[in-house]
Formats: structure tokens, C-alpha cells, sequence
């Protein structure tokens, strides 16, 4: 009998310890030791980013000794997917970065902390004004720039100088940039420029020149199946024509430079953001330049400025006022600015972006003349994309595959997208 | 199939010498169970909370609307509705997975049939050979090999290269629609490991004295192997197909990982699980995607019960003559 009872208690207390190990999986988030506080930042990015935010974490636990910032990031596909996983589970780190298109969703949803809150410890009467309003949701601060970005045309200077082209100026056309190109192609075999179909980001700005824009009011569609067929049949015309990358090139863009048609050296532009456009450098060489996105209408400009990502605080986070003073460190301090430069865009604090931006040398002073040469021309970002725009970036991708390797006609693939937008706004 | 060794009678409680015995053999029922239930409640724990649970949740949130953020909100039969109504992209993803299914398995069977056949023969170093080409299907699921995949059929990669050099210039597989539902299903083929052991186990219970009688029928090799071998083992091929084709319907790794997640190109990748994961968990639609993990099991079952219908034609199990 005492034997049984043992052997009873032996197995209870090995499934405890088992349980004990899984719930140690689980992983709790910030445990006080003695007032010692550690915060959760997580990001998207590519190596380069990481040691520089490392460095400026590394800066802010030295100020203060109390906090510990444990960071982690991945790249931006694998990032939408982690947190909208770790939302639904309530483990929400406790700084995170988002993009402008995750917005809505997550503002909406009680995810994110009201920043209002934490004004004391994270002031923002130094932040460019109308970019800290691109962190509103329905008139609450949810989220705050981390920096300044805008579309540019990277491009091989060296090839564009040996075809005697016309180097992208601000106010710049489409009709010019094509000019250009076939200039190129004559000196350069094989395609010359990246397709510029696979990505929303820049129909969005050919909208824009054709006075119309993705979206319109709460969640309606601000373009027709027709406007779409036309995009795509102009850049089918180019491919065709072998001016740009076909579609087995194109079709291996995931979302990191190192994997785009220019990042490969299989043509010499491409359109990107600026901020990411500092991968192409090491296979570009220092022939790599930014210049002015094209526009619709000669001497105007389609593109805009937004913020090339945002951060917020968790609604649930157990240190608000800690998480305060991270972001507080790395928007507004001196410190964290010459650490982080222009990587994540061009500083939101005016004051520390009118430091930082004439000490800038290479790649760095590159992307703000880029910013510099079209900040009078250009206008006011589109509002923040409704929710369900996330999911619908990676499908309009995925449907211009279809064109681009001609199993279906743009007109029908642009009708199929129409209505799977309208189902993914409907659902929403 | 005669069940493995492992599973042979549980071991019962045995009375140890110093106990004494009359106490030990009349030990109350009640109590051994309880006994048995403290050991069995990790399992019993984990398949309740980690299994059983889950599946109750993703059959409820099936009728629901539930994007991670809210709370889910009934629908009804919307979401089953709208799979086969308004979903061109699922019905592509249906296609592409029997199309892989298809391809994968029965080159998969015979590629382990005909391996197991060379090594039964083999007189010396059948267990190492047995090791190496087993060793596929331990590594195969993981995501690393995905990658070496990808490396290896991607544009400039070692199998364009090798083509290359024989005079076919394909411009890398997995970025072109016609090709690259072939890279993934070779993958597969690759880790035939798994059913070539079965099928060797089977193929050496099957009597000597039957080849023996065939030869001197003056049956020859070919003969001996479609009237006694294949015979004697179709439970075993039965096994093996129902296996692999049950796995194959959920292929997502290698999918997943050589399309980057995206079923390219032009969805010629994009398989039914690898569409479930992206309206789950990129375009955060739970409940549909919980509609679609229940429509796959349902399909499984079905193709399941299929083939074991089919069975009865082609399957045949020694001794049952003597029954009938």
C-alpha cells in the first residue's frame, strides 16, 4: 500500500514538472526582480537594422539601469503573421513596431495603448506635425512615426551615364522615365528595369497622377477593374518588349532587397522605398542612386511622404511608463539618433533630423537628398488603408503572377482582384 | 499489417518476491486504476487540451467570423457557402494538391517498391544501405531541407546548371508555374524511406517456398514477381498507399518554404493547406480558414474510405481463401 501511494506521487510529481515545463514555454512577459523592469521590442528588419537597434538599446539600458529591453525581430512577412498571432493570444510585446497599413487593424482593437497617456514620459512637441497625426485612429493616439520615407527609383548611375540618359530629376514623367530606359537598353543587355506591376505601392501612385487613389472613405474601393487592366496591360507592354524583368525574375520578389531583379544584378533600376534601398548597395556598388518616383503630370509628383514605420506600446503591457521611455530614447534623444541615422527613414524629430541629416556621408546622404529634392513638390499621404488592405497587398502580387505569365488576360485578373477586394472589405 | 512488436500486451502489474503475494494479486480494482489513470495523465492531458480541444474550438469558430482581433461572431454556414461559391483561388489550391497527389505518391511507392526489391537481394551491408536510404524521411520534413531545395532548383541552381550543361535550359523550376509543382513533389519522392523499410519487412515475409514452387512452375523473375510477390503484398502496398496519400493531401512544409510562403508561381504551388494557413494567419480569417482545415479532414476521410473500398478488389490477405 505505502509503495502504491508513492509510485502514485512519483508519477503526479512527474507530470507537474511536466506541465511546469510547458508552462514555461508559454513564456510570461516582464517579471519584476527587485524593481527591475524588462520590456519586449519587437521589429522587422534585415541585419544591418538589428545591430543598429542593438546599439541603441544597448545605449538606453545604460541610462537606465533599471530597464531591460529584450528585443527580437524577423522580416516583414513573417512579422504580420507573428503578431496578429501573438494579438489574438493577448501576448502583445510591449513595444512594437507597425506599419502604416497595420493601423487600423490594430488600433481598432483594443491591441494598442491610448499613447496620450504616457504624454509626460513621451513628449512629441518636437515631431514633424503631420506625420505624428499618420499614428491616429478615430482621434487617438495609437502609434508614432519612427521615420520619415518616401518611393524612390533606384538606379545604376554608372549604366545610366554610359547610355547617356537623363538621370530621374523631381517632376519627372513617365514618358520620360521610359526615354530613359531605352536609352539604358542599348548599352546594357537583357532587361534593364524591375516590372513595376507585382506591387500595390506603385499603382497606388499611378492612381494618384490619374487623380483617382486605392481607397476612399471607410473602406470603398477609390479604382475600377478597367483602371487596373490599364496598369497592368502598360507594364505587360514593357516586359514584352524586354525593356523589364520577366516574370520568373519578378515572381522571386518576397519582400527583401536581396531577392528583387536589381538586388540579383539582373537589371540596373528598380522602384522601392528609400530606407530598404541600402541593400542594393552592396551588389549596385557606390553607382547606386535614389531618385525621384515618376510622375502622371510633368513638374508634379505622385509621390508622397509617410512614415516608413510606426511603434506603439501594448494596451495590456505591464510598464507602460518604461516602454514610454524606450520610445521616448529612440524618437526624440541625440543619442539614438546618430546611432540609427536615416535606417528606418529620415528622423521624425525635426530637431534631431536638422542635426543628423548634414553629418550624413555615403548611402545615408544619398537617400535624404532624395527626400530633400521633392519635399516641395509633394502632397499630403493618402489616410491609412482600411483593415484588410494587409492581407490584399500580398494578393494583388500574387494575381499579377497570372499576367505576367500570361495564363489570363489583365482585364479578366483585375476583375477576379476587384472582387476579392470587395470580399476582404466586406468581411472586415 | 500484424501490429509491431512494441505494442504487445501492456506489462501487467507483477507481484515481486518480497511482497507478500496473497495482499499484492487482490489489490481493489479501483485502486489500480487510479494507479493507471496518474500514469496515463500526460498523454490523457495533452490530447484533451492540445488536441481534442482545439478541434471542438475550430469547429465552432467554422461557422463564425473571427479575425483574431474580435470576438467571433456566428455566420452560420457563410463560410463553407463561400468555398465553393465565390473562391476561384481554393479551387486552384484543390486542384494543384490531387494534381501533387497524384504525381507524388505513386512515384513515391514505386520508387520505395523497387529499391526494397534491390536491397532484399542484397547479402551483405542491407543494414547500412536500408540506414541511408531511410535517412531521407527523417530529414525531408524540415525546413532546412526546404531550403536546400530551394537552392538546388532555383534559377543559376545546381540542377539549371547541370541541365544547362546537357543542352535543356529550363531558367530554374521553382520559379516557373510548369515546373515547380515537379520540384516539391520531388522532394517527396526523395524521402521514400519510410514505405521502401515497410515494404522490405513485408517483402521478407513473404515464403521462400512459394518462389520456390513458381520456378518450378517455370514461372521466370518477371512472372514470380506480378503472380507471387505483389500478391503477397498488397496489404503492405495498401498500408503504404493510404499512408503516404493521407500525408501527401497535407503537404505544407516543403510548399511553404520553396514558394516563400506564397504558393507562386502564379499559384502553381499553392496547395490546400498552404491556402488554409495564408487566410488564417495572413489575411486573419480564422473562421474560414477553421472551414477549410474541416473540409480537408472530411476530404481525407473520404478518399480514405475510397480506397479502402477499392481494397477489396486488389488487396489480397493470405489465409482468406481458407475463410470463406
Amino acid at each position: 500500500m505505502p509503495r502504491t501511494t508513492l509510485r502514485a506521487a512519483g508519477a503526479a510529481l512527474l507530470a507537474g514538472t511536466l506541465c511546469a515545463t510547458l508552462a514555461g514555454c508559454s513564456g510570461s512577459s516582464a517579471a519584476d526582480e527587485g524593481g527591475r523592469v524588462t520590456l519586449r521590442f519587437t521589429w522587422w528588419g534585415n541585419p544591418d537594422r538589428a545591430e543598429r537597434t542593438e546599439e541603441a538599446v544597448a545605449a538606453f539600458e545604460k541610462r537606465h539601469p533599471r530597464i531591460d529591453v529584450q528585443t527580437s525581430y524577423t522580416s516583414f512577412e513573417a512579422y504580420k503573421q507573428k503578431l496578429a498571432t501573438q494579438a489574438a493570444g493577448g501576448d502583445v510585446p510591449d513595444v512594437v513596431q507597425l506599419d502604416y497599413r497595420q493601423i487600423s487593424q490594430y488600433a481598432g482593437s483594443g491591441v494598442l495603448l491610448d499613447l496620450d497617456e504616457q504624454q509626460r514620459a513621451l513628449p512629441t512637441d518636437e515631431m514633424d506635425r503631420t506625420l505624428v497625426r499618420t499614428g491616429k485612429y478615430e482621434g487617438t493616439q495609437y502609434a508614432l512615426p519612427m521615420g520619415l520615407g518616401t518611393q524612390v527609383l533606384a538606379y545604376d548611375a554608372k549604366v545610366w551615364r554610359k547610355a547617356g540618359a537623363e538621370p530621374p530629376k523631381p517632376g519627372w514623367t513617365w514618358d520620360d522615365l521610359l526615354t530613359a530606359l531605352r536609352k539604358v537598353a542599348r548599352v546594357h543587355e537583357g532587361p534593364v528595369f524591375t516590372d513595376i506591376a507585382w506591387n500595390e505601392d506603385w499603382f497606388e501612385l499611378w492612381l494618384r497622377g490619374h487623380g483617382k487613389s486605392l481607397y476612399k472613405g471607410h473602406g470603398e474601393l477609390g479604382f475600377t477593374a478597367a483602371d487596373l487592366a490599364r496598369f497592368w496591360e502598360f507594364s505587360s507592354k514593357l516586359r514584352r518588349a524586354g525593356l523589364t524583368s520577366p516574370a520568373r525574375e519578378t515572381t522571386q520578389i518576397d519582400g527583401a532587397v536581396e531577392n528583387t531583379p536589381l538586388g540579383r544584378n539582373k537589371t540596373v533600376a528598380e522602384f522601392n522605398w528609400d530606407a530598404p534601398s541600402a541593400g542594393y548597395e552592396e551588389i549596385v556598388g557606390d553607382g547606386l542612386r535614389l531618385g525621384p518616383f515618376p510622375s502622371v503630370h510633368k513638374g508634379e509628383a505622385d509621390q508622397y511622404f509617410k512614415p516608413s514605420m510606426l511603434v506603439g506600446i501594448a494596451a495590456n503591457s505591464a510598464h507602460p511608463r518604461e516602454a514610454a521611455q524606450f520610445i521616448d530614447f529612440l524618437l526624440n534623444s541625440g543619442r539614438a539618433a546618430d546611432i540609427l541615422g536615416v535606417d528606418r527613414g529620415l528622423p521624425v524629430n525635426e530637431r534631431q533630423r536638422a542635426r543628423v541629416l548634414p553629418k550624413l556621408s555615403g548611402f545615408e546622404r544619398t537617400l535624404a537628398k532624395a527626400n530633400e529634392s521633392v519635399a516641395g513638390l509633394v502632397k499630403p499621404p493618402p489616410a491609412a488603408p482600411p483593415r484588410g488592405d494587409i492581407a490584399l497587398q500580398s494578393t494583388f502580387g500574387r494575381d499579377y503572377d497570372h499576367v505576367a505569365f500570361e495564363k489570363a488576360s489583365a482585364r479578366q485578373v483585375a476583375e477576379d482582384y476587384i472582387t476579392e477586394v470587395k470580399s476582404e472589405l466586406r468581411d472586415q | 499489417m500484424t501490429p509491431p512488436a512494441t505494442a504487445s500486451t501492456p506489462a501487467a502489474p507483477r507481484p515481486t518476491k518480497r511482497a507478500p503475494g496473497r495482499r499484492l494479486g487482490r489489490q481493489p480494482v479501483r485502486e489500480r486504476e487510479g494507479a493507471a489513470w496518474v500514469f496515463l495523465s500526460p498523454w490523457v492531458l495533452g490530447a484533451a487540451v492540445l488536441t481534442l480541444a482545439p478541434m471542438v474550438i475550430s469547429l465552432y469558430l467554422s461557422f463564425t467570423d473571427y479575425n483574431l482581433f474580435d470576438a467571433p461572431s456566428w455566420v452560420g454556414l457563410r463560410n463553407y457557402v463561400q468555398m465553393f461559391t465565390e473562391d476561384p483561388r481554393l479551387l486552384r489550391s484543390v486542384g494543384n494538391t490531387l494534381l501533387y497527389v497524384v504525381i507524388a505518391v505513386p512515384l513515391q511507392l514505386a520508387l520505395a517498391l523497387v529499391v526494397a526489391l534491390a536491397l532484399k537481394s542484397l547479402r551483405r551491408g542491407q543494414g547500412f544501405y536500408r540506414s541511408a536510404f531511410y535517412a531521407p524521411s527523417l530529414l525531408g520534413a524540415s525546413m532546412s531541407i526546404a531550403l536546400v531545395w530551394r537552392a538546388l532548383f532555383n534559377d543559376g541552381g545546381t540542377v539549371d546548371d547541370l541541365l544547362g550543361r546537357l543542352g535543356v535550359h529550363t531558367g530554374g523550376w521553382i520559379n516557373q508555374p510548369g515546373y515547380a509543382l515537379l520540384a516539391v513533389a520531388l522532394l517527396t519522392v526523395w524521402q521514400f524511406g519510410a514505405p521502401m523499410v515497410i515494404f522490405l519487412a513485408g517483402l521478407q515475409q513473404i515464403p521462400q517456398e512459394l518462389y520456390e514452387a513458381a520456378a518450378v512452375d517455370g514461372a521466370g523473375r518477371w512472372r514470380q514477381f506480378r503472380s507471387v510477390t505483389l500478391p503477397m503484398l498488397s496489404p503492405v502496398v495498401f498500408f503504404n498507399l493510404v499512408l503516404q496519400t493521407i500525408q501527401a493531401f497535407q503537404v505544407f512544409t516543403p510548399a511553404f518554404a520553396i514558394s516563400g510562403g506564397r504558393g507562386g508561381p502564379a499559384d502553381s504551388t499553392l496547395f490546400y493547406t498552404l491556402y488554409l494557413y495564408d487566410r488564417g494567419f495572413t489575411a486573419s480569417h480564422m473562421g474560414y480558414a477553421s472551414a477549410m482545415a474541416w473540409v480537408l479532414l472530411l476530404a481525407i476521410g473520404l478518399v480514405t474510405a475510397v480506397l479502402f473500398r477499392t481494397s477489396r478488389a486488389w488487396v489480397f490477405y493470405a489465409g482468406e481463401e481458407a475463410r470463406s
